[in-house]
């Protein structure tokens, strides 16, 4: 059976339970405060910390490996310091759909990654950059002040990935060495922004935590916990539209690799997977080996069909991602790539369709009379 | 600029808002109180899709629900006069003019075959005339049509808009101009009337027009790349500022202004909160209104579930407020103060200036869904 058939049915199967199972949608009665707090606590103050270290510490490891690699440049070493990217930028893209607080205060989301880029610029400004090769952009206090676009994970996708510049840092001749101070520049921002994100995260979860009629910012635990629903609802939506509808475009002729991201360390599809099981946790309470299983926004669900329904739906598109190669450029190469990507989105699409009816109506967080219907 | 907004939010969470403000703006903050024995009408909605114009006293007792035959929107007052006009909400079809005492209907207001009401309206300042924005859906036009209220509202004249998806509309200082927010989004009834269908090419602009001839004496614009930011609502202070929200119909984690002040003659000026106060705005401003001194003006985010408020002089953000699904804003007789409405059935008193929110204490208005505006009568 071709996968596209077989998914499909798989789908209308669990919807089919659905819908037969359930009828008309039942009056529910009012959740009660003290189940979305205890969402709220166990998501942001057991789950996200470790993660947020977790980042830092890649962070670190990033920097300490670009600093021995420009030490003594060598290719190997290079490969280790692009694996270490890689390590950094995974977890962050599992942690990059939880748009809330911290990681959004200062435009620090954009800094750490300055994406998406409709109209090039961080490539525009990279060649300016390279051509002038100016010092100040060599000290990380002075990055840290320049724009956003050359100062995180896709300048330094730059510097490590494209392969004149990997050739330029192994030979280590003039442009090597600019680029090897630029990107240790990099990474040692990278280290302080994770660093900001730890210390400030505790006093944002403890608001979020304690929401209440005395609060100013969260005058309920339900109204707080909106901003999770909200994160998992949008995070899907830029996965659908812009992490693969960009590169989609409007037919196979239009498609294009490189408008997705990452596509320098071709690692679109991968970024994919990781903000998979980010967004997951939201959902589940249990992300990698920290939190509880079921301690997330299903808890909040009371009805176990539909939790087992999700939670099936959401493992076929898990499985169907792990599938495909980890760049949308090396799945394009394929005879039925474009094919491959599109049924790809089309699963993200119906898991966006379960959260706004599902998830958004049973945990009652799905948006309110004007949030939903404004004019 | 960003260390600037840094240097602001640690500020704020230290020394609170009042600290912050201008010294004009806190010193009017000061004056006594005046009991508020204002009414409130807006259009609301219960639980089983009925519609309704309600009213509520300053406590937040409802005065009185009156029946709509389909969804509301804003609110017109006739000046000096029990006349209030309420228009359906795009696409609408009807218009009501209600005693604003007791809701009781005393007029109704049919919308021509090949025009639909777009929710607003306004009435000229001696009260003779209503102004309502209209979408002409086959030519893809926005007009405003004139309704002679002492001639049995019968409808006496159409002035182009000067723009697609005409919204809001006010008088400017002076009651000779009108100023129209032209969301620039084309829809039409063969495709439900709400959905747009020009996104890529929508051109949104606020116009000035002379009330009584339909020229247009001003306009302006954002720049090209933010032509998918819809210019919806607005407001205009006593010296003719003119204050407006946007609703962005890009993607949802695009970087854009979704606020901008106007002095017409100049060009628009987009503004912006704070990053973590603007990415809570989630592209979408719902009203617009300044307050009494004309020198904060307030604007709701009912996906964001807050309202932000902003200094009218300086073009600075002062700071916001969490209210859930909170949309409807009108201005107390008090500096920096509003009540506002939310789509949950809250109503509160919000204080811009001491960053206070108190829930109004009537418990009758919560029975209610408050929909996207909410006016005041003075008494």
């Amino acid at each position: 059976m071709p996968q596209k058939s077989f998914w499909r049915i798989t789908l209308l199967s669990v919807t089919t339970v659905l819908v037969t199972g359930f009828g008309a949608p039942p009056a529910h009665a009012d959740i009660p405060e003290r189940k979305y707090s205890a969402v709220l606590s166990h998501l942001l103050n057991t789950v996200m910390p470790p993660k947020l270290d977790e980042f830092h510490d890649a962070a670190s490891e990033l920097t300490k490996s670009i600093k021995d690699f420009c030490a003594d440049p060598d290719a190997d070493d290079l490969k280790d310091v692009q694996n270490e990217f890689n390590s950094a930028m995974d977890i962050w893209q599992e942690i990059q759909p939880w748009r809330m607080g911290p990681l959004v205060a200062n435009g620090r989301d954009q800094h750490i990654e300055y994406w998406p880029d409709k109209h090039g610029t961080a490539a525009r400004q990279f060649r300016k950059l390279l051509f002038s090769k100016p010092a100040s952009y060599t000290d990380p206090a002075q990055l840290a002040e320049a724009s956003a676009a050359l100062q995180g994970f896709p300048a330094l996708e730059e510097v490590l990935f494209d392969d004149k510049n990997a050739d330029h840092l192994s030979k280590g001749d003039e442009d090597g060495v600019f680029l090897c101070q630029y990107g240790s520049a990099i990474a040692t921002n990278l280290q302080t922004i994770t660093g900001e994100l730890l210390d400030e995260w505790p006093e944002f979860a403890e608001a979020m935590s304690t929401a209440g009629p005395d609060s100013i910012d969260y005058p309920t635990a339900k109204f707080a916990a909106t901003d999770l629903y909200r994160a998992l609802h949008e995070g899907l939506l830029i996965i659908s539209a812009q992490k693969l509808g960009r590169p989609l475009g409007e037919n196979e002729q239009d498609a294009k690799a490189s408008r997705g991201e990452s596509e320098v360390a071709k690692r679109s599809l991968r970024n994919i997977v990781h903000n998979l099981t980010g967004l997951f946790a939201i959902y589940d309470g249990k992300w990698g080996g920290v939190g509880t299983e079921g301690a997330g926004m299903a808890s909040l669900i009371d009805n176990s069909l539909l939790d087992r329904s999700f939670r099936l739906n959401w493992q076929t598109v898990i499985d169907a991602a792990n599938n495909l190669p980890p760049s949308i450029d090396e799945l394009l190469a394929q005879p039925d790539g474009y094919a491959k990507l599109s049924e790809f989105k089309s699963q993200i699409d119906f898991l966006i369709t379960l959260v706004e009816n599902d998830i958004g109506g049973t945990t009652q967080l799905g948006g309110g009379f004007n949030a939903l219907d404004g004019d | 600029m960003r260390h600037q907004r840094r240097e602001f939010l640690k500020l704020m969470g230290v020394g609170g808002a009042f600290t912050l403000l201008p010294l004009d703006i806190a010193r009017a903050a000061s004056t006594p109180a005046i009991e508020d024995r204002a009414v409130y009408i807006s259009a609301s909605a219960g639980n089983a899709d009925d519609y309704y114009v309600s009213a509520f006293n300053a406590s937040g007792k409802i005065l009185f629900e009156q029946a709509l035959p389909g969804r509301g929107h804003d609110i017109g007052l006739r000046p000096n006069h029990v006349d209030v006009a309420a228009v359906e909400r795009r696409p609408g079809l009807y218009g009501l003019i209600l005693d604003r005492h007791t809701g009781e209907v005393r007029a109704k207001l049919h919308c021509p075959e090949d025009r639909r009401f777009y929710g607003h309206a306004i009435y000229s300042n001696d009260g003779r005339f209503l102004y309502i924005t209209e979408n002409d859906f086959d030519h893809a036009r926005g007009v405003v049509s004139v309704w002679d209220a002492k001639d049995g509202y019968r409808r006496v004249a159409e002035f182009d808009s000067y723009g697609t998806g005409p919204h809001e509309l006010h008088l400017m200082p002076g009651g000779e101009q009108l100023v129209i927010a032209n969301g620039g989004l084309h829809t039409h009834p063969d495709f439900d009337g709400r959905t747009p269908l020009n996104i890529d090419s929508m051109e949104p602009n606020l116009s000035i027009i002379d009330r009584r001839t339909g020229e247009l004496i001003h306009q302006t614009a954002l720049k090209h790349d933010w032509h998918q930011l819809s210019i919806r609502h607005l407001d205009v202070s006593a010296n003719g500022t003119i204050a407006a929200g946007f609703q962005y119909q890009g993607e949802i984690n695009d970087q854009v202004p979704l606020v901008g002040v106007w002095q017409p003659g100049k060009e628009i000026r987009p503004i912006e909160a704070p990053d973590n106060v603007q990415y809570r705005m989630r592209q979408y401003c719902g009203s617009v209104r300044f307050d009494a001194s004309g020198q904060v003006f307030g604007i709701s985010c009912p996906r964001g579930g807050l309202v932000t408020f902003w200094d009218a002089k300086t073009n600075d953000f002062l700071t916001h407020i969490a209210a859930p699904d909170g949309c409807g804003l009108a201005a107390t007789d008090r500096p920096g103060e509003f009540v506002g409405t939310s789509g949950l059935g809250n109503g509160w008193r919000m204080d811009a200036i001491r960053r206070k929110r108190v829930e109004l204490p009537d418990a009758s208005h919560k029975s209610l869904h408050w929909d996207n505006h909410l006016r005041r009568i003075s008494t």
